[in-house]
């Protein structure tokens, strides 16, 4: 790598760092910008109003009382070093939770990734070289519906069809890779297909479009011109040509694919960051709700950023 | 209404107004309870049967569609008038104005969207007056991008100008010429905004952290639905169905609504109707062609089109001999660029070649397979394109897509290949050669790329190159050096060239013959020298009137060349010639031998032979 080139990378990366830095700030701030009492909000679950004495521990709990900036600061070092507080249900480390359920939700969402280009791709490939075609016309249609139908969705009428009706496989659970491989895999196929289905439909639609755009360029006409085989102008001068907008799409998709693992995790009870997150969410247990939206916004942050730069990697008009 | 949104804005329509209506349509009370018929089926006054709590499905259906429609419309246009102002005001102001109201708006997209719309639950709880507020937050940032997009493209238009030269307030040029005129694609944003508040209000009620129950939602009777999952696997059929319906019939809605708002994303190419391919037509008979290398005959492309089959090059004939440069040219839409990619086979998939013969080499590249044309081409036929940029792959780097080239025709091992490429490199004059090899064609100039292309096309020594207007996207001094380079090729290979232009002085600088051609057909060839000295086609002496010539100021010819689909019946150029008589409207007129090699389509050719000389 030149000098240039790591100066574009520092670039990229210290762009993400900023984002980062604001992602924190504004989960920070959001506690603080809701009007009211920050503690009587947290505790006011079903309308009743808390007692006093409650609303002085909370407010001692979350160092209310100390003036904004310092707060700001001991949240900022916190997660600098790692430290995201504590549960207020259960005063147990928010970090240490997420360092347990943080790899389960990786591994789905990995799965995820991999079935929704795996069927994505070639299949959009397909359907723009028989642009009209039977094929195109299925597989048009059944994206169209899969982008339709919402994830939790398709999660539950997965258990209901597999589990329920079929009883191929169980509703859904958990079983350690360490423990039993097979049972591992069974358990991550359907929530993994669940969370793929709207990545495999926009990755379909997008190479489609993508391949059929690149298909009328001068270059491929060059490429027949110089009588080069149909794979190889196919595979060479349209497929890869074709990636970099697909890549953008992946992209702009995995928020939505990161909001789909917590309704799917749900869905088959995969112990993932959704179950504490859900639970802290109904309980008022902001440290626990904050730790695990930085924990998954960094990672969404960290996603585009591979994306900008596999970009780069696949057209070398936007490298430096 | 357009006719592409009749049929989604009719689902929409009927969701909506069953939705509304749901007060009147006599339904019973979604919310009232009744244990004993749990669960039961469909009967009397409950057509869909009851829910786990014996509550009326059909009813909380229709009830639940509007708490899920009622939540996404309110936020989507909160979004909307929110982000359209910020955006606007952002566009108008510039400054730092521009970076509060547009810039800043991007850290919302830095979440998940229902991480973020968690974290507020969180703080405010659950229930639908928290979800508007969510996702109204949520849907800002698209409304301010789409308002700052338009309104910066449109502060450059004329008209604003004017109004603002006028002296109108912003405020008033920002609600009376601008918000009009940005009404499409903010429409467009708010049908995507509520088919994504729609699935995100049912993901977070499903969540039960969306809509409060006992209220009926979506979202809550799918949740709702799942524990009875086993003994009533209908309850879970009929809300994910309502869901679906509802968000693929927005979905359409917002695609039709795209294409019919912004017709640049519409696809615009027709499916190619199968013309049948005529019989090719009897061999040609002339004598000069006979020994050339490449004989065009009688070619003709055909378009499909909805109107019927237009003809933009209609029976044209050439030939190229050995060692001779042709001149094919035109004004632009003469059909010259068809006429060369048709005999590649080369066309692009909604033109066709329906009639005519191409000898090459003995064989009629028309009537050829694809396979063996394959093998053709970049061969013993190559091409060189107008746009060298356009037509290199923008991800390789230029060596390896001249090696791809030489390699495609024969076997040759990879350093070979290079060896071959490096030399062909220096042929091109290519300073520097073995470095540019690795360089990615953003990284040359203009001039250089085209040197590449004309590499590539010489790889295989062809016998016929041909060369579509290959300087015309380069510098005036860029295009002399090609030009020499393509001579000088010539000579050193002895191969053929059709060199394809639209400028007299080139045709002038390189050519043998000349063919001229106009609206799809050939109106004159002949030698360079006679053809200038002497046109026999008053086109001909149009154009090279038009040719700037030294001290005399050139003229131009009036009016354009008619388009395919309106060719007249007559002489195609009457409409433009100042010698044109009513006998040449009335019939189609004949391209007949004029002089010794010389063609011409005009009936007056021989009066024109006898006018003053074109050129001096």
């Amino acid at each position: 790598m030149n000098g240039k080139a790591a100066k574009w990378l520092a670039r990229r990366i210290g762009g993400s760092l900023l984002l980062a830095f604001l992602v924190v700030t504004i989960v920070f701030f959001t506690l603080h910008l809701v009007p009211g009492d920050p503690a009587v909000l947290l505790l006011s679950t079903g309308g009743a109003a808390p007692s006093q004495e409650q609303v002085m521990r909370l407010r001692d709990k979350l160092g209310l009382d100390r003036p904004l900036i310092e707060q700001y600061w001991t949240f900022l070092s916190g997660i600098v070093q790692g430290d995201l507080g504590k549960s207020l249900q259960d005063d147990y480390p928010v970090a240490s939770e997420i360092a347990l359920r943080l790899p389960r939700t990786l591994e789905l969402i990995f799965a995820a990734v991999i079935i929704g280009l795996a069927v994505g791709f070639p299949s959009g490939v397909k359907a723009a070289f028989g642009h009209g075609g039977w094929f195109d016309r299925i597989a048009s249609g059944t994206a169209a519906l899969l982008m339709a139908i919402p994830v939790f969705v398709v999660g539950t009428l997965l258990v209901l069809a597999f589990a329920v009706q079929l009883r191929w496989m169980p509703a859904g659970g958990f079983t350690p890779f360490s423990q039993d491989p097979v049972k591992h895999l069974t358990l991550l196929t359907l929530p993994a297909l669940a969370i793929a289905k709207g990545l495999a439909a926009t990755v379909f639609r997008m190479t489609k479009a993508s391949v059929l755009d690149v298909m009328t360029r001068d270059h491929v006409r060059t490429a027949r011109a110089k009588g080069l085989t149909p794979r190889r102008i196919t595979m060479r001068h349209v497929v890869r040509n074709a990636l970099s907008p697909v890549v953008t799409v992946v992209g702009l998709q995995i928020g939505t694919l990161l909001g789909g693992t917590v309704l799917v995790e749900y869905v088959f009870n995969w112990p993932g960051l959704s179950s504490p997150l859900i639970k802290a969410v109904e309980g008022r247990d902001y440290p626990m709700v904050a730790g695990i939206v930085l924990t998954i916004s960094g990672l969404f942050l960290l996603i585009n950023l591979i994306m900008d730069l596999l970009y780069a990697v696949l057209d070398p008009r936007v490298r430096p | 209404m357009n006719r592409k949104l009749v049929m989604p804005g009719l689902w929409i329509g009927t969701i909506l107004v069953v939705a509304v209506a749901a007060p009147v349509l006599g339904l019973p009370d979604p919310v009232k309870q009744d244990i004993a018929r749990r669960l039961a089926g469909p009967m009397l006054g409950s057509p869909l049967g009851r829910d786990e709590f014996g509550r009326d499905v059909l009813s909380r259906l229709i009830w639940g569609a509007r708490t899920s429609l009622a939540v996404a419309f309110a936020s989507a246009f909160i979004a909307a008038a929110v982000g359209t102002a910020l955006g606007m005001i952002g566009a108008w102001k510039r400054g730092w104005v521009e970076w509060m109201t547009v810039r800043s708006m991007d850290v919302v997209l830095c979440f998940p969207p229902i991480l973020l719309a968690l974290l507020v639950v969180t703080l405010l709880g659950p229930g639908a007056g928290t979800l508007i507020l969510v996702l109204s937050i949520l849907y800002i940032p698209g409304f301010v991008r789409v308002a700052y997009g338009e309104v910066l493209s449109m502060r450059a238009n004329d008209y604003v100008e004017a109004v603002r030269a006028l002296g109108a307030p912003t405020s008033r040029i920002l609600l009376r010429t601008v918000l009009p005129n940005i009404a499409g694609p903010l429409l467009v944003q708010v049908s995507l905004c509520v088919a994504a508040a729609i699935v995100l209000e049912s993901g977070l009620s499903f969540l039960g952290l969306g809509v409060v129950p006992p209220s009926p939602s979506w979202g809550l009777m799918i949740r709702g639905a799942r524990t009875t999952m086993a003994q009533a696997p209908w309850l879970l059929l009929w809300p994910c169905g309502a869901l679906t319906l509802t968000i693929l019939g927005m979905n359409l809605f917002c695609d039709r609504l795209r294409d019919v708002v912004d017709p640049r994303t519409t696809s615009v190419r027709s499916r190619p109707r199968l013309i049948d391919r005529l019989v090719p037509g009897l061999l040609p008979g002339h004598d000069p062609a006979r020994d050339a290398v490449l004989a065009v005959d009688g070619l003709t492309v055909g378009i499909a089109t909805p109107r019927g089959v237009v003809k933009p090059v209609e029976g044209v004939g050439f030939h190229v001999r050995e060692g001779e440069t042709l001149a094919i040219v035109g004004e632009s839409g003469s059909g010259k660029s068809l006429t060369a990619t048709a005999i590649l086979g080369l066309l692009p998939p909604v033109a066709q070649a329906i009639e005519g013969t191409a000898r090459f080499a003995g064989r009629d590249l028309l009537s050829l397979d694809e396979e063996a044309r394959r093998r053709l081409r970049g061969g013993e036929l190559a091409m060189v394109f107008q746009d060298p940029m356009s037509s290199l792959n923008p991800v390789y780097r230029v060596g390896d897509q001249l090696v791809e080239a030489i390699r495609a025709h024969g076997s040759v091992s990879p350093e070979q290949a290079r060896a071959r490429a490096l030399e062909l490199f220096r042929k091109v004059g290519i300073a520097d050669p073995d470095r540019r090899l690795d360089a990615f064609p953003h990284e040359m100039s203009g001039g250089m790329r085209q040197r590449v292309m004309i590499a590539m096309a010489i790889a295989n020594n062809p016998r016929v190159l041909i060369a579509d207007e290959p300087t015309t996207a380069l510098d005036v001094t860029v295009q002399a050096q090609i030009l020499t380079l393509l001579k000088d090729l010539q000579t050193d290979n002895g191969m053929a060239l059709v060199f394809i232009t639209h400028s007299l002085s080139v045709v002038a600088e390189i050519a043998d013959r000349v063919c001229v051609m106009y609206a799809g057909q050939v109106v004159e060839d002949g030698p360079v020298g006679a053809v200038f000295h002497q046109p026999r086609h008053p086109y001909t002496r149009a154009l090279l009137a038009a040719t700037p010539e030294g001290d005399e100021l050139p003229t131009g010819i009036g009016g354009v060349v008619p388009l395919p689909q309106e060719f007249p019946t007559g002489c195609r150029f009457a409409e433009r010639c100042g010698f044109a008589i009513d006998t040449c409207r009335a019939a189609p007129v004949a391209l007949r031998e004029v002089d010794e090699g010389r063609r011409a389509r005009c009936i007056r050719s021989d009066e024109m032979a006898r006018l003053p000389e074109a050129v001096a």
